[in-house]
Parts: C-alpha cells; sequence; structure tokens
C-alpha cells in the first residue's frame, strides 16, 4: 500500500532583493495510511506552506510531493481528501446548512440528507439554520470539520484545528478526529497544541525554518524523562552554578525550580543545592513530554544555526543598534 | 458547469449583501428619484435633460458598482482563505475565476435592472414617456450599459488576479475612462502620419489594446427624440459580439495568470 503523503527533498522558495528564501528546505516526509500524523513547529516553520504545496494550492520550487500516491495538486486528489484551513472564514450570509450545500455542490453532491447527518455528526442539527455569522469560532470550526467530511475522503488535512477553542470546544474537536481514525481515515494535524498532539497522534514531525529537526513515533521519541528539583532559600547566584546543557533553572523569592533531562544526575544536583544553602522540597521525576520534545529539538536546531529561543544573537543584537 | 454556477451563485448572494455596494446603489436610486426636480435647473429642453441626467447617473453608478464589486472579489478570498477550501475541492481554477465573473455580473446586473426599473417608473409616474415603444427604446440603453459593465467588470478581474486592490481601481477606472473619453483621441493619432512614430506607436497600442467604452454609449437616440439608430439590431448585436470576444479574451489572461499565481 502506498504512502498516504510522501515529500523527497521538498524544496520552496521565494525571491527577495536579498536572494532567494527558503520556506521548506529539503523536506522528506512519510506519512502512513491510516494513522494521525502531527506536523509540528514554530511559526513561520513552513507548516502552512508544505500543506499549501500537498494539496496544490501553490507550487514547489524543487522536489517532489506525492498525495496518495499521485503527485500533489492532481484534481483527482482533492476528491479523496480534505483540508480545514487555520481560521477558517465561510461566508457568513449563508447558514450552516447552505454551506454545506455549497461546499457539496462543489463535489457534485446533491444530498441534502447527507448534509444534514453531517451536521448532526459536529452537534450542529440544530443550529443548521442559523446564519454563520452567529456561530461562535467552536461552532464554525465544527461547520469546517463536517464540510471536510462531505466527500468521505481518505486523508484529512486539519491547520491548527483546535487554535483558539474553548476547552470543551477542545474535548469535542479532538474527539471528532480520534473518531476518523477509528473510521480508517488519514489525519495530518498541523498544530501548536501539543497535549492534544500527545494525545492523539501516532506519529510526528517536527519541523524547524522550513528544515525537519525530529520525525517518528511518539512513543519512540518520547523515550526518556525528566527530573524536576524544587529547594528554597536559594541565592540569586546559584542560578548561574547550575544552568547547563538541557538544563532550565528558575528562582523567584529564593524558590528555585531545576528542570533536567533524567540522564543527568539528579543526586549532584541535589548536593550543589544542598551545599549553597538551599533547602530541598521535591525531586520529581516525569514521563518526557512532547513539549520537551519540541523545545529540545527546536532549541538544539536554533542553537546550530545560531539562534536562541527568546533571545537574539550578537549579530542580531549589532543589526538593531 | 455545476461547479461554476454554484461558485457564482454564493458570489451573487454574497455581493447583494455588501454594505458598499448597497450604499452606492442606494445613491444611485435617490438621485434617479430626485433627478426631476433637478431638470429646472437646466436651461435646455426638459425631457432631453431629465433622460440624459437619469441614465447618466445609471452609467456612472453602474461603473462604480463594476469596478468596487470586482476588484476586492480574488483579494478578499485569498485574505479570507475561502479559496483554500474552495481549491481544495476538485474545483479547477479557471473554474473559479469564471464562477467568481459570472456572479459579479449577475449581481451587476440585478442591481442595473433596479435601478433601470426606478427610472422607467419615474418616467410613467411623472408622464415624461409616450406609450410602449418609447419605453422600449429607454429600456434598451441600460441594456447596452449593461454590456459595457460586463466588460468592465471582466477588465477588473483580469486585474484582480494580480494587482492589489487599491491598483486595480485605478487600472479598471483608467482603462475606462480612457476607453470611454479617449479613444477616438487616440484613434487620430494612431491615423496621424506627421506624428513622431514611437508617439503613433504608442497611441495605436493604447487604440488597438483598450476595449472601446465609448461604442456602448447608444443613449443619444433615447435622450433626442427624432434620432433614430439604422440597423438597430444588428448594431446591438454587433456591440454584443465585440464585448463577448473582449470579455473571453480578458478572462483567458486571467486564467493563465491565476493559474500560475501562489495564493
Amino acid at each position: 500500500m502506498s504512502l498516504a503523503i510522501e515529500t523527497r527533498k521538498l524544496v520552496k522558495s521565494y525571491k527577495s532583493r536579498s536572494g532567494p528564501i527558503s520556506v521548506v528546505s529539503n523536506l522528506d516526509l512519510q506519512v502512513e495510511p491510516g494513522e494521525i500524523f502531527g506536523f509540528l513547529g514554530p511559526n513561520g516553520a513552513g507548516k502552512t506552506t508544505t500543506i499549501k504545496i500537498l494539496l496544490g494550492i501553490i507550487y514547489q520550487t524543487t522536489g517532489d510531493a506525492y498525495v496518495l500516491g499521485k503527485e500533489a495538486g492532481d484534481i483527482e486528489i482533492h476528491k479523496q481528501v480534505s483540508y480545514l484551513p487555520e481560521k477558517p472564514y465561510y461566508y457568513e450570509h449563508m447558514t450552516g446548512f447552505e454551506i454545506m450545500q455549497f461546499y457539496a455542490s462543489l463535489f457534485g453532491i446533491r444530498d441534502a440528507d447527507k448534509c444534514k447527518k453531517l451536521l448532526d455528526r459536529v452537534n450542529l442539527g440544530n443550529d443548521m439554520n442559523r446564519p454563520i455569522s452567529q456561530y461562535s469560532k467552536g461552532m464554525q470550526q465544527r461547520v469546517g470539520l463536517a464540510q471536510s467530511l462531505l466527500n468521505d475522503p481518505q486523508l484529512l488535512f486539519l491547520d491548527e484545528p483546535t487554535g483558539g477553542l474553548d476547552p470543551i470546544a477542545h474535548i469535542e474537536i479532538r474527539d471528532l478526529i480520534l473518531q476518523f481514525r477509528d473510521e480508517g481515515k488519514t489525519v495530518f494535524i498541523s498544530s501548536h497544541e501539543l497535549s492534544d498532539v500527545e494525545r492523539i497522534c501516532d506519529r510526528v514531525a517536527i519541523i524547524n525554518k522550513g528544515e525537519i529537526v525530529s520525525q517518528g513515533r511518539l512513543e519512540e521519541l518520547l523515550i526518556g524523562g525528566r527530573i524536576e528539583i524544587t529547594a528554597n532559600n536559594c541565592p540569586d547566584t546559584l542560578v548561574a552554578q547550575l544552568r547547563g546543557e538541557d538544563t532550565m533553572v528558575s528562582i523567584n523569592h529564593g524558590r528555585i525550580i531545576v528542570d533536567m533531562p533524567d540522564s543527568h544526575s539528579a543526586d549532584a544536583m541535589v548536593k550543589k543545592i544542598s551545599a549553597s544553602g538551599g533547602e530541598i522540597v521535591s525531586v520529581i521525576p516525569r514521563r518526557k513530554r512532547l513539549e520537551d520534545l519540541f523545545l529540545e529539538a527546536v532549541g538544539e536546531d536554533n542553537r546550530a544555526k545560531g539562534r536562541q529561543i527568546g533571545s537574539m544573537t550578537e549579530k542580531e543584537e549589532g543589526d538593531l543598534s | 458547469m455545476s461547479v461554476i454556477l454554484s461558485i457564482a451563485k454564493t458570489t451573487l448572494g454574497e455581493a447583494i449583501r455588501r454594505k458598499v455596494l448597497l450604499v452606492i446603489l442606494l445613491i444611485g436610486v435617490l438621485f434617479l428619484a430626485i433627478a426631476p426636480a433637478l431638470e429646472a435647473l437646466s436651461p435646455r429642453q426638459e425631457l432631453t435633460v431629465l433622460r440624459a441626467l437619469t441614465l447618466g447617473i445609471i452609467q456612472l453608478t453602474s461603473a462604480v458598482i463594476a469596478v468596487v464589486l470586482t476588484v476586492y472579489m480574488i483579494p478578499n478570498e485569498i485574505e479570507r482563505r475561502t479559496i483554500y477550501t474552495i481549491l481544495s475541492k476538485p474545483v479547477r481554477r479557471w473554474q473559479f475565476l469564471i464562477g467568481k465573473y459570472l456572479g459579479a455580473v449577475s449581481a451587476l446586473g440585478l442591481m442595473m435592472a433596479l435601478m433601470t426599473g426606478i427610472m422607467l417608473l419615474v418616467f410613467v409616474v411623472l408622464r415624461k414617456i409616450e406609450g410602449p415603444a418609447e419605453l422600449m427604446m429607454i429600456a434598451k440603453v441600460p441594456f447596452a450599459f449593461f454590456i459595457q459593465m460586463s466588460l468592465l467588470a471582466a477588465v477588473s478581474v483580469f486585474f484582480s488576479t494580480f494587482a492589489s486592490p487599491i491598483v486595480n481601481f485605478f487600472l479598471s477606472g483608467g482603462v475606462y475612462l480612457v476607453g470611454t473619453l479617449f479613444d477616438s483621441f487616440f484613434k487620430v493619432l494612431s491615423e496621424n502620419s506627421t506624428l513622431n512614430p514611437l508617439v503613433k506607436f504608442m497611441a495605436t497600442v493604447i487604440h488597438v489594446i483598450v476595449p472601446n467604452f465609448q461604442s456602448f454609449n447608444v443613449q443619444n437616440s433615447a435622450i433626442n427624440p427624432g434620432q433614430q439608430i439604422q440597423a438597430e439590431g444588428l448594431m446591438y448585436l454587433g456591440l454584443s459580439g465585440y464585448a463577448v470576444t473582449y470579455i473571453a479574451i480578458l478572462l483567458i489572461l486571467g486564467i493563465i495568470v491565476f493559474e500560475y499565481r501562489e495564493v
């Protein structure tokens, strides 16, 4: 069986006065059929650009992109895929039901019952005759999901499907996505909501500055954990001593919190804190989270490329001054 | 075909609800309604002035509506991301563009029909028309304007495939002005053998490329009683053929540009 999505050395660059700018660089992706695949990355990493290339909305500069075994952009593929963009907008003068009918007509589907059933499925059965302008964000997102199911797609592209939703709408959307997998659909999610991705995705790829920095099955990527040490009455000078490779330290009124990988020695850290007069409150081992993996992968990549999260390099500071 | 019609229908539904268009339409309708009161300001013959004024109002309002309706059409779809949900369906870009154009022209037609209806109603109520034959003669003029505005909308849709709304507004407005007011001027320049070759060449290019909007201004026969158009049916057929050819060329060019455009 062919891959649901495959890209080989995919490059997308734009011309600028200072030379070409690469938004996607040598991207190699493989998404298996029937899995929920998380596509993660900071803002501007190239996630939406990649999705647009896969849908044929924009064109790659070089490299290959295949969707369901055919070249990306092939109009025949569009009959088997769906796309829910980030913050979708629907024609506000239309009702939920009219929106469904409109999108159905683009597939040549004239089945009012199907539209109603799908709206029922996303709990909008009672609101389908209200104009979209009266819908909440969550309701609009649910209409988006309903329209994305009109063609019973094999592959769904969801761009930030839970972004900006309240917790209840969040859970509803998450549950719907899990149902899609149960129905054998492949779901490609681009998201910042790492906790959601961790809960529902089978595999993830982390992209930074257009390049994949980590890719694999979640259970394999999340091997290894972290340790959190909390201590009181610590001097401010201790922070600099404790900070190190992949170790985050914060201090507030003498209360210090150290977050470090479990591969580092907790004993040595505890001794350092005690020697400085600090009183250990707790030492808590915890499972590695996707957030940790994300920060590690993006942080390492940024360091390798001379840029730190939340701070500027000397060059950038110089440029500003 | 159903895809194009669906997009056209949705575009029409959205266009007739756009507040800015409704405001322009309302202003046009208000002017049409008060036009009979303005005729006293002019020393010219009452009937001539009233007809020229009302037809002028319809033409000007329609031109503004045609441009405002179309300059935002494609950029808005991109900005609001609706284009992504549509183009990710089995919809080809040319179907999208043609659907948008047809929707815009339908909305334009509806608005022009409303204005024409009001104008005719004013004439009938004020007894400014003698019989159905004269009514028909006047009603034909907005029809010619409609063909003219459909051509203007095609110009604007073509520009909207690559230009921002503001730039498009001035480009389309400029093409309309040149095609309406200066077509004869450029024609004379292009035929003047004593002129600098470069200027002559430029004038010829402008004369050939810019549609001759002036030829759709057929209001003289309706404004001045007694004037008649020879072979009227043939003339309207010719005008329609001219417009359809230009519209087809503009839309094909627009499709080519839009096909390669990154949205």
